[in-house]
């Protein structure tokens, strides 16, 4: 089956550089300069192997050669990927995003880099362990990246064959249910697996969370509490789980318990109006009423801000039209 | 001029559209290259009985001139005479009944208590008062009755805020807008347009106007507390939300909180939607309410709250927890994720197959011309839903319910209305910048009923706020007339009692509003057809 890594995966891996990388560059003496120099002529004639040992020192060129450390960066990249080289490609990229993050020569290579550097770790892992779970697991990332969500469901399956006990399979098929088209069994179907995935892993935190949801959504608030209740249990910087639960608490009146998940949650997302929201429900039916007023504000500061953002998001900020 | 305006097939629940419209008064909006916010949110229509013949006439409101706004050919609102065969008459201009500004809704109520119903046009930039004379014509007294409520006035309902038997006019003020006042939204690369955001204009007041009893009115916004809070008003419907013979008012906002005003008597309202859990989403971020309605769907007792949205948002459907609070049961009932994509107006709770159980309709049409090419998966027509009452959930039944709700529309206005007396309620909707829709409903005959005209007399006139509650067989269910409801429009007084198929009714009970509060109990009741039910009154007509 033909793989399509997904990006994001292998960007994750490769934002962990050596601590080298990390150190003050010092001003290079001219004779590096010139090797630098060098080796920018000599990836420009397509001579990789020679040129990567002279740009190795790029990194050292200082702010006054701003231009030769861009272009020795780049071909850094450029020379280094056709080498096979990654440790060396992924360094100077960190150099590079670090002194021009906003380079667009840079974002280029980078994405370029990282893409190649993923499809080619994803044909390694088909060329060394083609039947490895990994191997599976991602391929069936790649089809739920294509909105495939019946054939990566099959794929998370096959690989339970191979091992029922593998954590996460289920939580990940239960997820491709809930992506599809909903039908009138999207709900238990998805359920199923995700308790099914706490049988194999009673810590996973978004199983409760999304059992929660599942939940609320069917007004179980007693199932709502529960499940939102023991993901914010095992992951108490879970956010959302708190929220949920202070939610569900609100739904079934129990405005005093509510207050703790809300203010836990208020305190992960200061931003959100979500937690004031709710919070400031909790506090007026519990009598605090000092509490519910700054708690409104908060909402009503947070959900302004927002608005603000989605207008700008949306390019319809008001102003002057241009001038023709 | 005799015209038609539906077909007479009876294939489907719902039968009718644009196509039997051809001759009808078009809805103009005036669309020009500035965007003026106006011209994509109008307007209202109404079914009413001016001349007091039994059948329902129908009224459009259209677009005219104003600062931003100077049409080429004139243009007016329209009233229709039903010919009581299907078609009806443009009784407009002896009737005296055309607009004077750029029209947005209609609100039909007999302020005077002369049994003739009055109209309320809103407007922009005034609003204008027609009284009934009872002899086909109507006058023009805004002045006399002081309310003009000058700005952009959208929904208006009448109900009797104080109980005094008469009807108080309440008027949505929408946003501080004028010509000059009107902002750039768009793409300032191109210069291309397209309606702006409301948010991006300042919110303002709405209107109250107790009703003095002597054909004026005083404007006591401020004093009752409707104007102490300041609003982008779409859409208003008058219930009382807490049993405590007093009515409450419901308000949709558009990108700020939506207002509930809490009647707690001696003329003063509470805004108290925030502590509710009405003025946002759950999440705490203000939606675009633009229609509204109220109704005790569950049939619990308790008077519950609808408010349509636009796009991304879902629709609200808030169930009432009896204690001024409020649930947004709109995901549980399936309304959430029916509603994902789209923007509603007109909607309305109603019985449309008779079967007892209070439906829903939904008008739907996003407001920014521009929409198909800049938001995937989100169009400027938009399809009708109708959600069935199983009596165990809200079921959605638009697929099987005619061709109408396979169309999409630019639906704005939707008024409720039995045009053709056969018990089952009919539907008006009125389009933006096109032909209105007058579809008839074919559901309803399937089943028996009882319609009811009630005629307050210590109460208001129209018995805004009357609860009628029936026995038939097993079945048991309570009505509750409410003042206003839906977008821009107003309704057919009449209230249709759904019997299923069941071919007595056992009894009817009518409970008065304030300051009657009586009950009076009717039995021998016939079905099948209208009775008239007057305050006070032993024997129903």
């Amino acid at each position: 089956m033909k793989l399509k890594p997904t990006l994001s995966l292998f960007v994750f891996c490769f934002a962990i550089g050596p601590a080298s990388m990390a150190q003050k560059p010092t001003e290079p003496s001219n004779v590096n300069l010139k090797a630098v120099q060098q080796g920018i002529a000599l990836s420009e004639q397509g001579r990789c192997g020679e040129a990567l040992s002279l740009l190795r020192k790029f990194a050292s060129v200082g702010q006054s050669n701003k231009d030769v450390k861009l272009r020795a960066g780049l071909a850094t990249v450029r020379c280094a990927m056709t080498m096979d080289r990654a440790d060396v490609a992924v360094d100077a990229i960190r150099i590079l995003t670090r002194d021009f993050p906003a380079d667009p020569d840079v974002l280029y290579a980078t994405v370029h880099a990282y893409s190649d550097l993923s499809t080619r770790a994803s044909l390694a892992l088909v060329r060394v362990a083609p039947s490895s779970y990994q191997a599976r697991q991602l391929n069936a990332e790649s089809l739920e990246a294509q909105g495939r969500w019946d054939d990566a469901a099959n794929e998370y399956r096959a690989i339970l064959k191979q091992d029922p006990k593998l954590a996460g399979m289920h939580f990940r098929i239960g997820r491709c249910i809930l992506s599809k088209e909903e039908t009138s069994t999207t709900s238990a179907d998805a359920k199923k697996e995700f308790e099914a995935e706490l049988k194999i892993d009673p810590n996973n935190a978004g199983a409760e969370y999304i059992l929660g949801e599942l939940a609320q959504h069917a007004s179980d608030w007693g199932g709502a509490i529960e499940h939102f209740g023991r993901a914010a249990k095992l992951s108490p910087g879970f956010a959302e789980a708190q929220l949920g639960l202070g939610m569900a608490l609100i739904a079934t009146n129990k405005f005093d318990q509510a207050v703790a998940p809300l203010e836990a949650y208020t305190k992960i997302q200061p931003g959100n109006p979500a937690g004031h929201y709710q919070l400031m429900m909790a506090y007026s039916r519990t009598g605090r009423k000092e509490d519910a007023a700054r708690e409104a504000a908060l909402q009503r500061q947070t959900a302004e801000k927002l608005e603000q953002e989605k207008q700008r998001n949306r390019g319809v900020e008001p102003s002057q039209p241009p001038t023709p | 001029m005799a015209i038609s305006l539906v077909s007479t097939q009876r294939i489907s629940a719902f039968t009718g559209g644009k196509h039997d419209c051809k001759r009808c008064r078009v809805h103009s909006n005036g669309r020009t290259p500035e965007t003026y916010l106006p011209e994509t949110t109008g307007a209202g229509c109404a079914f009413l009985d001016y001349d007091n013949d039994g059948w329902m006439d129908i009224y459009l409101v259209n677009s005219g001139p104003c600062d931003f706004f100077q049409p080429k050919t004139p243009l007016r609102n329209a009233l229709y005479k039903n010919n009581r065969d299907g078609t009806f008459t443009d009784v407009t201009e002896k009737a005296g009944v055309s607009g004077n500004a750029y029209g947005m809704g209609v609100a039909v109520g007999d302020y005077d208590g002369d049994g003739f119903p009055d109209i309320y046009v809103t407007q922009y930039p005034h609003s204008v008062l027609y009284h009934n004379n009872g002899d086909g014509t109507f006058t023009d007294v805004t002045a006399k009755a002081g309310v003009a409520a000058p700005g952009w006035g959208t929904s208006a309902v009448w109900f009797d805020y104080d109980n005094d038997g008469a009807l108080d006019l309440f008027v949505c003020r929408f946003v501080d807008f004028s010509k000059a006042k009107n902002k750039f939204c768009g793409n300032l690369k191109t210069g291309e347009r397209w309606y702006c955001i409301p948010s991006v204009y300042d919110p303002m007041p709405c209107w109250l106007f107790h009703n003095n009893g002597d054909g004026t009115f005083t404007d006591v916004s401020k004093q009752s507390g409707i104007a102490s809070v300041k609003g982008k008003a779409w859409g208003a419907v008058a219930c009382d939300v807490n049993n405590d013979g007093l009515m409450d008012i419901f308000v949709a906002n558009d990108t700020v909180a939506n207002f509930l005003y809490i009647n707690r008597g001696k003329g003063k309202f509470d805004e108290a939607g925030l502590l509710a859990g009405v003025a946002y989403s759950a999440y705490g971020r203000p939606r675009s309410g633009m229609g509204v309605d109220a109704a005790d769907f569950n049939q619990d007792g308790w008077m519950d709250l609808f408010v349509a949205n636009v796009d991304q948002e879902m629709f609200s459907l808030y169930q009432n927890n009896k204690d001024e609070t409020f649930r947004d049961v709109a995901i549980a009932t399936g309304i959430g994720s029916a509603t994902r994509l789209l923007s509603g107006w007109g909607l309305k709770f109603f019985d449309y197959d008779n079967d007892g159980e209070l439906d829903l309709l939904l008008c739907n049409g996003h407001p920014d011309d521009h929409v198909d090419a800049r938001v995937g998966g989100v169009t400027y027509l938009e399809p009708m839903l109708l959600f069935r009452n199983t009596a165990k959930g809200l079921k959605n039944v638009s697929g099987e319910s005619g061709d109408i709700f396979r169309k999409s529309l630019a639906a704005r206005g939707m008024a409720l209305g039995d045009f053709d007396n056969d018990g089952s309620v009919d539907v008006l909707i009125a389009t933006n910048n096109g032909a209105p829709v007058l579809l008839r409903n074919n559901a309803g005959k399937e089943n028996h009923w009882l319609g009811v005209q009630l005629i307050g007399k210590k109460s208001n006139a129209d018995a805004i706020g009357a609860r009628v509650t029936y026995q038939a067989g097993n079945l048991m269910r309570r009505r509750v007339k409410v003042g206003g409801g839906s977008y821009l429009s107003s309704h057919d007084p009449r209230i249709v009692l759904g019997l299923g198929k069941r071919e007595t009714i056992d009894w009817l009970e009518v409970k008065w509003p304030l300051p009657g509060g009586g009950t009076q109990h009717f039995r021998d009741l016939p079905i099948d057809r209208y009775i008239t039910i007057v305050e006070g009154e032993e024997k129903w007509k």
